[in-house]
């Protein structure tokens, strides 16, 4: 990528005058721009080209309208508040974020952002771009606080109100306990992170009371998770409709890979795939003003189910139906039955031919770079004949791939001492000083009770903090999922001690693994090693009986932490994707 | 300071006589704006501390309300004329025309001396002057504002004295008031951001970044403080500041070639916005005559004093260097050094348009305290700079177009605007 100074200097400042020339993007504030802001603007001109050259007539690639605030913002923001003592305490992020909240937005740029609602009637995502994003080239992917604001109100100071909120929020979020965790998994500390803030422009349509794109998704040009025939550099790409936060939070998408777009996920049957693919999409609130609460995220924004997008017409490229008489899955939605978020129309009739787009875009870009790249992505299609479509191109992020070469010595099914192993393992190395294991007691585990089980293993994960340490972790379901249904809702901060991470499911389970999920891939960018250990098809179960008879450091309702008399030994082939965890 | 004899109300006429001819205006339009619609003297009898009694003058004049109510300071000055109250409320007529809100000009004053009275004195006074003029003021009518050596408490005084007298509560009827007690946030900072918004568009304008320009300011009250903090926070650098010395009664200029430290200075300052001497000195400070502040090497001169300070007689010594002039206070700049500054072709911030923003935010002060919900300073000071940038654009904006001076074009926008109200009532 080009360097810095480059780039910074092609970064026009913000003129309130020229609002109306739709400059693409512009920034206020002389300060860093921080990892997102920084990705999209070193690929600007060379998206420019690619686009040109993919040569699809009827689909227009672009970085979406954004402004960026630098940190120099959020410093004159933090000191003319004072703000830097709740900030690096221990308070609650509530209490964080009202404290920025109350506080006085810097006033050589105040008349810029009034200025700006007033001139834009359109949704914003105010967005975080932080400088350790940038600085340690490592993703930090819904670790910050995103808010996607409506901007419709008729009075332009509502519009203001919700924006610089929402910019508040977004600061106040560089302090909050999962950020605070994220960055001790790092060289650095939480006094180093600075935020810079996008102002950009949402991508999609109005369906009513509702705004969101048509498909959204997040193309890896590595997939962590490739099974079967599939090679991890075969890339992979989720997609989902309504607003991207369905991805990015873990939620069910249509998990893909696009040299292969007519081969769905591993269901194992009609009904599983009814229940596991997306039922629910997000989109920002439109209509009646949601309750006064600026710090929470979703505040903007609404999650109905597939009836409500079908009334707006959304299904049309997006869906399947399910016909029980027959059996069969149709693409389309022309006859009556149940809805599958498939995406069958485009990818398997290529009615638009974004798979295509997306295919040459991650190419493209991971040769542009020199590195796996992910790209987050929204498109907005036509609403009455599905194109032209327009594909906001908006965000670039390195992936970060462990290729040093290890090997897994002996026979992993016929060795003794072995607590698990797993031929689905991801990530590429050797851990042997681990002690600890926090642990997802099997014979308690129950869906309802997740929420609990997160806030336990953050206790048992503070004990390991205190005596700075590492653990393995091992439980049940999809980690750092949104939805409880599917797996423990952790955030990273609440199990940073982990250094391999190990799911698996008990039987009557049919959750799939983490399917590269935003907290999946922060998770990997930290070298953690990950074993998918599925009941039905495990290489060595995981023994219980050994972890049982294991001296216990503390232990709550749902979980345990114990320590071994001696480290235990974790190897992960990469290329093989085999991993075995051994003790003694 | 200047000291030459001046006819401030004079000097207003013979500007609006300009911008008439320029707009050809018909007669009857320019006989009613030519003058105040009504004026008032009165008479304020005070019992002093030591027991005597003291009768101070005061006067409301209210030039015209053909766009709303009137809106003007009340000035405590020992120098106060009628003459100089009548021009005051005539470039508030203009100052609210030319950034567009719906009020009209007036302004106040009494013939008094604050620093030789006490608190208690004082608010004798202010009770005084609203016992004369209650019936003539208010809220729908004509609202006045803190100005030279008035603040947020005479303000309240005011405001309790008039709520005695109507048995209401109307905390519209007066702006400026301490903030919980009807005051609006950002108030304070409200004339100087003002100033240093209209300077931040003339330079975006110029091509000049702020951060390499250098500039000298008359005065240290409110105005020039909150204007040298904006343009410090832009990354101006301020070399000289003039102020009146109190105890000495006479004006100085510090001066520092790297730099004033606002804060350092607030720090030796007292409440009327006098430096202490000898302290500046320790902190490394040139102390020089008052006048100096004008003939300094520097990129913006910002008079944020008194009127009449730029004249014939010192416009000379302005340096070659200086590419604009931002008017903090009202009128610092007589008609004869105007035609100088003009013809050397340097950038005019005309006073009714850069020092706008008190105006501006009193108009908000009021439509807050008329719907009694109050806003946050995020607000008040994000409207502030949309109204100025956006008056700014539209001064600068016709001046381009009809090459016309700054200050002609301000007044052009604003006259005419005044003049079709006044039309559109049938006044004339």
């Amino acid at each position: 990528m080009k360097e810095n100074s480059d780039i910074l200097a092609k970064l026009l400042p913000f003129d309130r005058r020229k609002i109306d020339e739709c400059i693409p993007i512009t920034r206020m504030g002389s300060g860093e721009i921080g990892g997102k802001a920084h990705g999209l603007l070193s690929i600007q001109d060379f998206l420019k080209t690619v686009a040109d050259e993919c040569d699809f007539e009827e689909i227009s690639v672009c970085i979406p309208r954004m402004i960026v605030l630098t940190t120099e913002i959020f410093d004159l923001f933090m000191e003319r508040n004072a703000l830097y003592e709740i900030a690096f305490s221990d308070s609650t992020d509530t209490r964080i974020a009202d404290a920025f909240n109350k506080g006085t937005f810097p006033n050589e740029y105040i008349g810029d952002i009034m200025a700006l609602a007033e001139s834009m009637h359109t949704p914003i995502a105010v967005r975080s771009s932080s400088r350790l994003e940038d600085a340690l080239y490592r993703p930090f992917a819904g670790v910050y606080g995103t808010k996607m604001v409506p901007n419709n109100q008729f009075s332009s100071t509502e519009r203001f109100h919700c924006l610089i909120d929402a910019i508040k929020f977004v600061f106040a979020s560089t302090y909050f306990r999962e950020a605070k965790a994220y960055v001790k998994n790092t060289e650095e500390t939480i006094q180093q992170e600075k935020m810079a803030v996008i102002l950009q422009e949402v991508v999609g349509n109005r369906y009513g009371e509702r705004f969101y794109p048509e498909l959204s998704g997040v193309a890896r040009s590595h997939n962590f998770y490739a099974m079967n025939w599939v090679r991890p550099k075969d890339g992979v790409i989720d997609l989902a409709l309504g607003l991207g936060k369905t991805v990015v939070d873990g939620e069910a998408t249509w998990s893909y890979c696009p040299n292969m777009p007519h081969i769905s996920p591993p269901f194992n049957t009609v009904s599983d795939m009814l229940k596991h693919t997306q039922l629910n999409f997000w989109a920002v609130n439109m209509g009646k003003p949601p309750e006064y609460d600026p710090i929470n995220e979703a505040e903007y924004l609404v999650h109905p189910d597939l009836t409500i997008a079908e009334q707006d017409g959304t299904l049309r490229y997006t869906a399947s139906t399910y016909n029980h008489q027959s059996g069969r899955i149709t693409p389309g939605i022309s006859e009556k039955g149940p809805r599958i978020l498939n995406f069958a129309p485009i990818l398997q009739y290529e009615q638009i031919p974004i798979n295509e787009l997306m295919k040459r875009l991650l190419s493209k870009c991971e040769a542009f770079t020199g590195n796996p790249v992910e790209i987050e992505f929204a498109v907005a299609l036509d609403p009455e004949e599905g194109i032209p479509a327009r594909v906001g191109f908006l965000q670039i992020r390195p992936i970060v791939v462990d290729d040093t070469e290890i090997a897994i010595e002996g026979d992993i099914e016929g060795s003794p001492n072995v607590l698990l192993a797993s031929d689905s393992a991801l990530g590429n190395g050797i851990i042997d000083t681990i002690e600890h294991i926090i642990y997802v007691k099997p014979d308690k585990f129950e869906w309802k009770h997740t929420w609990q089980i997160a806030s336990e293993l953050e206790k048992l994960n503070e004990r390991v903090l205190r005596e700075r340490r590492n653990s393995i972790l091992i439980g049940f379901g999809r980690w750092g999922t949104t939805d409880e249904w599917r797996g423990i809702p952790v955030h990273v901060g609440q199990i940073s001690t982990a250094r391999v991470i190990v799911e698996a499911t008990l039987p009557g389970m049919t959750v799939d693994p983490s399917q590269g999920s935003h907290f999946f891939h922060n998770i990997t960018s930290f070298r953690v090693l990950y074993f998918s250990v599925p009941h039905s098809d495990p290489l060595r179960p995981i023994n219980w009986d050994w972890l049982e008879q294991q001296p216990i450091v503390q232990e709550t309702e749902f979980a345990r932490l114990v320590k071994s008399t001696a480290p235990l030994t974790t190897t992960v082939d990469g290329r093989t994707r085999q991993g075995v965890i051994r003790y003694g | 300071m200047a000291t030459k004899a001046f006819n401030a109300f004079e000097m207003a006429q013979t500007q609006f006589d300009h911008t008439a001819d320029q707009l050809s205006l018909d007669q009857a339009t320019r006989d009613l704006l030519r003058f105040p619609l009504r004026e008032y003297t009165i008479s304020i009898p005070v019992r002093m501390d030591n027991g005597s009694f003291h009768v101070f003058r005061g006067f409301r004049v209210q030039h015209n309300d053909a766009r709303g109510p009137g809106k003007g300071g009340i000035r405590f000055h020992p120098m106060e004329t009628l003459d100089t109250v009548r021009a005051l409320s005539m470039w508030m007529t203009w100052k609210c025309g030319v950034v567009d809100i719906p009020l009209g000009g007036s302004k106040g004053g009494v013939i008094c001396d604050p620093h030789n009275l006490s608190m208690r004195e004082q608010e004798q006074i202010c009770r005084g002057w609203i016992r004369q003029i209650a019936g003539e003021v208010g809220p729908l009518q004509d609202v006045p504002a803190p100005d030279v050596m008035t603040n947020a408490q005479h303000m309240l005084w005011m405001l309790d004295e008039y709520e005695t007298i109507t048995r209401k509560k109307y905390p519209g009827m007066i702006t400026g008031k301490p903030v919980g007690m009807g005051g609006s946030l950002g108030r304070t900072e409200a004339t100087g951001f003002g100033v240093i918004f209209t300077v931040r568009e003339a330079l975006r304008e110029m091509n000049i970044k702020p951060a390499n320009t250098t500039a000298s300011v008359q005065g240290f009250g409110n105005v020039a403080q909150y204007a040298i903090r904006l343009y410090n926070q832009l990354g101006g650098k301020v070399v000289a500041v003039a102020y009146w010395d109190q105890k000495d009664q006479i004006a100085r200029t510090v001066r520092k070639s790297e730099g004033v430290n606002l804060d350092e200075l607030l720090g030796i300052t007292d409440r009327f916005g006098g430096i202490e001497k000898d302290k500046a000195t320790g902190l490394g400070y040139e102390i020089l005559d008052g006048e100096a502040w004008i003939e300094q090497e520097v990129d913006i001169l910002i008079p944020a004093a008194m009127e009449n300070q730029i004249t014939a007689e010192n416009v000379g010594r302005i340096s070659k260097k200086v590419k604009l002039i931002a008017e903090g206070a009202n009128g610092p700049t007589t008609p004869e050094a105007d035609k100088v500054i003009a013809e050397r072709g340097i950038f005019v911030l005309p006073d009714l348009l850069a020092n706008a923003g008190g105006v501006t935010c009193s108009y908000f002060e009021q439509v807050q305290c008329n719907m009694n919900y109050f806003w946050e300073k995020d607000e008040v000071l994000g409207k502030l700079d949309v109204k100025m940038t956006s008056a700014y654009l539209g001064v600068s904006e016709l001046a381009r177009k009809r090459k016309l001076y700054m200050r002609d074009a301000a007044y052009v926008i604003s006259v005419s605007r005044v003049a079709q109200a006044c039309h559109d009532r049938g006044w004339v």
